[in-house]
């Protein structure tokens, strides 16, 4: 009974999965059909054409989120040390809280103006120093808690021990700190991987990005191509999130 | 000179870009800065009070976000409560990890897929018989009582939650806290309703709360599935934002501006409140 259930879980789990699948492969689907009228791999072969504009977007996408990642995840580690070792450290983790919670797209509209005049709006520049204000504060979040007391008495010990900081840093805390830079590396490629509101707006729309495809084509009506540009939104964490998932998971309670 | 330079981006990247924003949203609804700056004027946001359009959408934004929420909290309790090793084992641990990567964008995109007049759903109920044709499938999708965007919202928090959830199970040992409480006598039910659901709940109040305001902001999804009225905050400011009448663009820095400090507000407070500034 219950492993019956279970089976019926996971069907209902990966349902969604399913129909943007079938629907990445349909030529047309037409009421009352419970599947599409005919088949085509047409829309997967213009993920091959990265001259095409999907695959651009496509490259674009992963060019963005590996910079915001990668930038955020190196300053948001380093600055939150002096954080959490601050005698201001709550009110700094409040002021880090602050843009985290706030909608992403009504931030993006109080400090659109600024990337006007700064001649950054409809630039990639300006997209990816607005994904950074975002994803930034928030590996700072997730990487305040990793410097505790356990932390603080090694970089004693080594200085104790007749090590300069420089190789405390090298030599004790990065290897110690490999965990939770990659969670926080996947965590801030996720925030700007999913980003849409801030990017449509401080891009104006002329910085296409995968999630701004995927609208163009739901407001084309072409849902075959809104379903294949799905597929592709969500394949690069799927997988990431596959190999890594016990141990993000274990890391994220943790932090 | 590392800490100062260190702190010194933290300003820069964090408290800068917000105070600016939401000075630069003041000065605008005050007639002292954008196109509109003719002097200090109240108008506007009198205009925004008189409308009630504000407290409307951030009513409709609590209801969208306290019924996604609720959803997702009683099917995440439920399955951690009734099928907790069935996700530590088996084709559950490994697809409850799925729904994580999808974003807001293609969740709103799957539910008008499923529940859509012309969706998976309805073609399964004209198959069964259950309706006559597309027309007599209800709305459940761009609706009043917003179906679609809870639905939605539910769909992306329950896997979120209920992995939350069982990470807490086994860190406050709440397996051995039930035998204890069976051996004392209680029933699955007393115990279900009593000591795991109020601990799991209590445990992640702030990951919830912090999950609710993410709900109460969010974007994407209510721009697809929702309708011209009521609408949620987001799409209200952006859309009055965008507006050919310059006359909404004050208002849509008000309503910003409103959002932005309640949100702040009860962010502060739960955060105060709750173990997530204590140090380590």
């Amino acid at each position: 009974m219950q492993k019956g259930f279970t089976y019926l879980l996971a069907a209902l789990i990966l349902l969604p999965f399913s129909l943007l699948l079938l629907l990445s492969l349909a030529e047309g689907w037409s009421f009352p059909s419970i599947l599409p009228d005919a088949w085509t791999a047409e829309h997967w072969s213009r993920l091959f054409q990265l001259d095409g504009d999907l695959g651009q977007s496509l490259l674009l996408s992963i060019g963005i989120s590996l910079f915001v990642a990668t930038v955020a995840t190196i300053s948001g580690f380093l600055t939150s040390r002096f954080i959490a070792y601050s005698p201001f450290r709550e009110r700094y983790l409040i002021m880090a809280y602050c843009p985290f919670v706030l909608s992403p797209v009504v931030y993006a509209a109080c400090i659109h103006f600024f990337f006007i005049k700064m001649g950054l709006s409809g630039h990639i520049g300006g997209v990816l120093i607005g994904q950074l204000i975002i994803a930034y504060p928030f590996a700072v979040i997730i990487c305040h808690g990793h410097w505790n007391e356990r932390i603080r008495s090694m970089e004693q010990l080594v200085a104790t021990l007749g090590g300069s900081r420089r190789e405390a840093f090298q030599k004790v805390i990065l290897p110690l700190s490999k965990g939770i830079l990659l969670v926080c590396f996947f965590q801030c490629y996720l925030i700007s991987w999913f980003e849409y509101g801030l990017t449509t707006l401080i891009g104006v729309g002329k910085v296409q990005t995968m999630t701004l495809k995927v609208f163009q084509y739901i407001n084309e009506a072409d849902i075959y191509l809104a379903a294949l540009s799905s597929w592709l939104l969500f394949l690069p964490p799927a997988i990431l999130l596959w190999f890594n998932k016990r141990f993000v998971f274990r890391e994220v309670n943790v932090s | 000179m590392y800490k100062a330079l260190g702190i010194r981006w933290f300003l820069l990247l964090t408290v800068l870009p917000l105070a600016a924003g939401l000075i630069y949203a003041l000065l605008y609804s005050l007639g002292l800065a954008g196109i509109l700056g003719n002097g200090f004027t109240l108008a506007y946001w009198q205009s925004v009070f008189a409308e009630g359009v504000v407290w409307r959408s951030l009513g409709y934004s609590a209801y969208i976000a306290t019924a996604s929420m609720s959803l997702a909290c009683l099917l995440a309790l439920g399955l951690v409560i009734k099928l907790r090793t069935a996700f530590q084992k088996g084709i559950l641990s490994y697809v409850i990890y799925f729904p994580l990567a999808i974003p807001a964008m293609v969740a709103a995109f799957i539910s008008f897929q499923l529940l859509g007049k012309a969706g998976l759903f309805s073609r399964l109920t004209y198959a069964l018989g259950l309706t006559e044709s597309l027309q007599s499938f209800p709305d459940l999708v761009n609706d009043f009582w917003g179906i679609g965007i809870i639905f939605s919202h539910s769909l992306m928090a329950f896997p979120f939650l209920l992995l939350l959830f069982l990470g807490t199970y086994e860190g406050e040992r709440l397996g051995e806290l039930k035998q204890i409480a069976k051996t004392l006598g209680a029933g699955e039910g007393y115990i279900s309703r009593k000591i795991v659901a109020p601990i799991l709940l209590k445990q992640n109040f702030a990951a919830i709360l912090l999950y609710f305001i993410f709900v109460l902001g969010s974007y994407e999804i209510p721009l697809l599935l929702g309708r011209e009225a009521p609408q949620m905050i987001s799409v209200l400011t952006i859309r009055k934002l965008q507006r050919y009448d310059l006359l909404d663009k004050p208002e849509a820095y008000i309503i910003a501006l409103i959002y932005c400090v309640l949100v702040l507000t009860a962010m502060v407070i739960s955060l105060r409140r709750s173990k997530i500034l204590q140090k380590n």
